[in-house]
This record gives C-alpha cells, structure tokens and sequence, in this order.
C-alpha cells in the first residue's frame, strides 16, 4: 500500500514537469534547414550549394512557407562539422542536411540528431550501412558511383569505337593512361577508379596504366601531379582519367602551361567550369547529375521531414533511405577527332 | 524485512531525488542565466550572394563572437524592392531583432524607416544615406572609388586610350550609381574620352562589338565594368575574343574576378574590405540594440589592385580571409 503511494507520489511529480514543458502544436509557417558542407571550396559542391539556395526559394513562393537555410562550411574538420551540426540543433533547425566530412565518422553527428529529434538528410557522401540502419529519420541522397564510372569509361570506348587514331596517338595500339583519384577515404574515388578502368576493359579499348596519384579532388593538386608527369613520362600520355572534373582541369591547366594539347581528359560531375571546358574543347567528357534534381530532392526532403509530411513521390526512396540522382554523359571535343 | 525506518528513509530518498530532477529539468526551481541570442536578418539586393562571400565570412564570425543569429537573404529577382520590402516587413514580423540591408531602392527603404514603419535597428550597407531610424551605415565611398579607378585607367593606358564604360540596361544599384558618377567625372576632368555601352545579359551584343574593335584596330580602348558581374561576364568573353587589344577594369574581389586578374585578363580592379563589412554590420547591430540610437556612418577603405598586389601578404588578408 505504501509503495503505491510512493509510486503515485512519483508519477505526479513526472506529470508536474511534463506539464512545464507542454507546447501547443502549431501549423508551420516557416522551416529552418541547417545545411553543413564538407568543404565550401569544393566547385560541386559550392553549385550544389547554390542550386539549394534557388530550390528554398521556389519551395517558398510555391508553398507560402518560409524557408530559413543555414549553410555552414565545415572547411574539410569533421570537428568543426560536428560543432556546426550541435550549433544547427539548438538554433532550433527542424532538420540538418549534411554533407560529411569523413563518411565513416557520422555517428556523433546522428547521436545529436537522434537526441533532438531532428531528421537528418545526408548527400554527396554516404556514410556507412551500420550507421544509416541506426534510425529511420536518416536520409541519402546522391549518384550511383558505379553508374557515374561506367558512364565515365562509355566516353573513351565510344570515341575508340569511332576514332581509335583519337586516343592512341601514336598508333602503337595501345591507349597510355594516368589515373588522377580523389580522396581515399571517399566511397566514390574508389569505385569510379574501379569501374571506369573496367569499362574501358569491357569496351575493348587496349588501355596501360602509366601512374596515378591521389589528388584530393583539387586543381592545384592534380595540377601538380600532371607537371611531374608530363616531364616522367614526355610524349607518352595518350589520356587522363580523372575521378572529378576539379582535377581534371588541374590536369588540362597543366597541359596548356606545357603547350601540349592533343592528350584527351575526362572527368565527373559536370560543374560550371568543367562544362566551360568542354564547350571549349579543353574537355573530352564529363559525367553529370542533374543539379537541380539532385538539390530540389534535398530540398524537398528536408521540407517533408520539417513539416512531418509524406515524402515527396517525385523522388522515391530506395528503402525508404536512399534517393539516386540520374546522371547523363556530357561529351565535347576530341582533340584529335 | 524493512522497518518502518527504513521504509520512511526510502520515501525520503524518492522525494529527494523528485525534487533533483525538478530542479535539473525544469527553470521553475533554479532558472539557467538566460543568454541574449539576438535574430539578425541580412536582406540584400540580389538574387545570388556570389559578391558576398567574404561578407559572409566576417558576418559569420560576429555573429559567433557577439551571439548572433543571423540569417542572410536574397532577394528572388535582383534589385527588386517591392520584395525587399515585403521581406523586411516579413523578417520583422517574425520576430527579427534587427535588421541588416543593404537597399534595392534606398529612398524607399530610408523613407520606410523615417515612417516608422521598421521598428527595430536597421543597419544600411551599401550607402550614405542616414535619417531617422537608421542605426548606422556601413559603406566605402563609391564615388571616390570611381574616381581612383578612373585615374589608374589613365595613368596605365594613356589619357588618349579611349574608355568604354559597360553599364547594367536595368536599374542601378546606390554603389554602381555612385561609382559611374565617380568614374565618369574623373575621366572628365582628366580629359579622357569615354562612351556607355549598354552591356545586356550573358553579353549578348558585347561579342560582336569586341569583334567590331578587333578588326578595326583604330585605337587602344579600356573597360570600365559597372559592376562585379559585367566584369566576370566581359573577362570570359575577352578571353574567347582573338585580336582584341585592351584592358579591361572594375570593381569586386569575387574568386573568379580574382582568378581573371591573376590570369592577366583583368588589368586593375578596385576593393573594399569585404569581411570587414560583414563583421562590422553585425556589430553595428548588436550595438545598437544593447545601447540604442544611432551608431552613425562608417566609412570603408578603397584600394586599387593589380596582378602584382595579388600576392602581397596585405592585400592577400583582405582578399582571401580565413575566419
């Protein structure tokens, strides 16, 4: 008898300090989005960027909401992405769009998320199985890294299948290749490198390996590692194959300094600058995913979640997870077509 | 078998803890020292932010050190100041605690403010003007920053080198009007001949009068871009353009104007401290709402830059800042 009074005593006292807390559900009238970036600098990501700026805008003008978007750089720390995604959380963001540092150290980030109760919409790199399984509010949004390399490698077997005298310029029957990678930690470097080379080996093209080199998805690295290449390896490069557009035009900027201009390269993502290179002929190919798809399915992801509405049909998820964003092949000039 | 002792020392121990936890979990017993986070809004008068990286940079940086929320938006059409109204009315009804702009119309936003219509510090960027219910402005001087172009035009191409001065069709921004006005009374008075070339979206019209100005090879030229984004979109052009002898001049310290200078596609351009702006706003802000009243004017520095000063360690702070 005693006990249950103490029991009763005790539940009375949880229900005084649920009483203090209690808040009254309101319709929304605006959303706030925390979105934190890898690295600002990044030329795909920073069109990404931009694209979701256009995207909260148009989700606003369609649908009366107002949208608040806090986009942090977390400049490559995964320290500083984690205090950015603690600050996001209590600045009262409704969900966190984050664009991992280190995809295999996500897991404070979703500890916070799953505290709070804020959703969270991952892209551009996918953080591990075992973490994405943790809660059903985790999202990710991205390209099939496969699907891009093999695209990637569909350029080169085409223009072999067209012109092989294109790519083997010195017509010894075999195409001499370098290999720029990004970083690798990234799930997609890896893939795009395997599945590119394989391509080009299921296509028939008769390819060698020269070298490659990590350039961190960065000009002025794969800059750097084509000069030395260039004076390793004189008038033995037939072809570039980079894991990015950045570094492929690190590659190009290094081929114009040496005033070499019949080696062909290709990259990935179809940015601003890379699509001028290939308007320009300074680019073979590229592989693009549609920007806006890809932002406008972040966007409306992140809105759905915010206002805990049903997810958007138009982009349906795998698993209820995962959004592929479609990629199409770009395709410019051959330098000796 | 628990004694009546033991059972009463129990009871006590659970009410202890039940107060604990009131007073961990709730402000009702022991209320946390609140912290002032004050909302700032940021509504400029475009549409993209690419000449405001670097603000946004020293905006972020005061808000951190000065507790600020800041939100910083764009406007859905460039130069569109019945939306800028709209938002700034919007902001503050939302809960805004100050207010940042920098103007799409600045009569009308000052007229606003004099009105009282805006209730809360409104800080202006971008102009000189002030009047009631301005809590402060924060601007260069754009007409002399006009003239010190101008006179670095003639200095480097000749005071016989004819200028053309590509201007926005639409409507002008408080800093380009002001700026033109700078550039073209100095180019007056040193003398020098100028023309304004209407310089319409994605340069349509430019190409072909390039092409005009290479064949005919009669005299050097030099451009004075009107703005940030006339600069980048004439640099890429001239890039493409074969024959064509001139320099090309302006304003803005964007990552691709900075990119063209060093590629020697941009003979001299003209900035501000950008990081500074943001980071003054926001304390201009907070300022004025800790001690209230104006903060009053200002003024930034303006220098001249050319390919050369890229890579001097002043120059390299103000034009690449790390937060």
């Amino acid at each position: 008898m005693q006990g249950r009074k103490i029991f009763l005593m005790f539940l009375a006292c949880m229900a005084l300090t649920a009483c203090g807390g209690d808040r009254k559900e309101e319709e929304k009238t605006s959303i706030r989005i925390g979105i934190s970036l890898y690295r600002g600098e990044d030329t795909f990501i920073n069109n990404i960027r931009g694209e979701l700026e256009e995207k909260a805008k148009e989700y606003e003008r369609r649908n009366g909401i107002k949208v608040i978007l806090d986009i942090q750089d977390a400049k490559g720390s995964q320290n500083t992405q984690n205090d950015q995604v603690e600050r996001f959380i209590s600045l009262g963001c409704d969900v966190v769009c984050i664009n991992p540092v280190d995809r295999m150290d996500a897991s404070l980030m979703i500890d916070r998320a799953m505290t709070a109760g804020v959703p969270v919409v991952f892209f551009n790199r996918q953080p591990v199985e075992e973490d994405m399984n943790r809660w059903d509010q985790l999202y990710y949004i991205g390209v099939d890294a496969k699907e891009t390399a093999m695209l990637q490698g569909k350029i080169v077997v085409d223009l072999y299948g067209r012109d092989p005298g294109a790519l083997d310029l010195n017509g010894d029957g075999v195409v001499s290749y370098v290999l720029l990678e990004g970083e690798s930690s990234h799930q997609d470097s890896l893939i795009r490198t395997e599945w590119s080379i394989q391509t080009l080996k299921d296509g028939g093209v008769p390819i060698e390996k020269i070298t490659g080199g990590i350039a961190n998805w960065e000009r002025s690295q794969a800059s750097a590692l084509m000069e030395q290449w260039l004076l390793a390896y004189p008038d033995t490069i037939e072809l570039v194959v980079s894991n990015n557009d950045d570094m492929a035009l690190g590659a190009i900027d290094a081929l114009e300094r040496e005033g070499i201009d019949d080696i062909n390269v290709i990259g990935i993502d179809g940015t601003i600058p890379g699509m001028e290179a290939l308007e320009n002929g300074r680019l073979l190919g590229t592989v693009s995913a549609n920007k806006e798809v890809y932002a406008g399915a972040i966007m409306e992801l992140a809105a759905s979640r915010a206002l805990d509405e049903p997810l958007p049909d138009e982009y349906p998820l795998e698993d209820g997870t995962y959004y592929w964003v479609l990629q199409q092949i770009l395709n410019g000039e051959a330098k000796k077509d | 078998m628990i004694g009546r002792r033991g059972k009463l020392l129990i009871l006590l121990y659970v009410v202890f803890l039940a107060v604990l936890f009131l007073m961990c979990s709730t402000d009702l017993i022991i209320r946390e020292p609140e912290r002032d986070v004050y909302q700032i809004a940021v509504i400029i008068e475009d549409s993209r932010d690419d000449n405001y990286v670097n603000f946004r940079k020293g905006m972020d940086q005061a808000a951190m050190e000065f507790q600020a929320d800041v939100h910083f938006i764009t406007l859905y059409e460039k130069m569109d100041a019945d939306q800028q109204m709209e938002l700034i009315l919007r902001e503050q009804q939302d809960g805004a605690d100050a207010l940042i702009i920098v103007p799409a119309d600045e009569d009308r936003v000052v007229s606003a403010l004099a009105q009282g219509q805006v209730f809360v510090p409104a800080v202006l960027l971008g102009t000189g003007l002030s009047g009631q219910g301005v809590a402060g402005t924060i601007a260069p001087d754009y007409k002399e920053m006009g003239e010190l172009l101008a006179q670095e035009i003639a200095a480097h191409e000749g005071r016989d080198c004819q200028v053309l001065i590509f201007e926005d069709p639409g409507k002008h921004s408080a800093m380009s009007r002001l700026f033109l006005e700078g550039a073209k009374d100095a180019f007056d008075s040193m003398g020098c001949r100028w023309k304004s070339v209407f310089f319409m979206e994605n340069g349509r019209g430019a190409e072909d009068m390039f092409q005009d100005l290479a064949g005919e090879r009669r005299e050097r030229t030099a451009i004075l871009a009107q703005n940030p984004e006339i600069l980048t979109e004439t640099a890429a052009i001239l890039s493409e353009i074969p024959g064509f002898e001139g320099s090309l001049y302006g304003r803005g310290s964007t990552l691709g104007i900075l990119n063209y200078l060093d590629r020697g596609r941009i003979g001299g351009i003209c900035v501000t401290d950008q990081f500074g702006a943001g980071y003054l706003s926001v304390e201009t802000a907070v300022r004025a709402l800790e001690e209230g009243g104006s903060q009053g004017r200002e003024e930034l520095d303006v220098w001249y830059i050319d390919k050369e000063d890229l890579r001097r360690p002043e120059y390299e702070k103000l034009l690449y800042p790390v937060e």
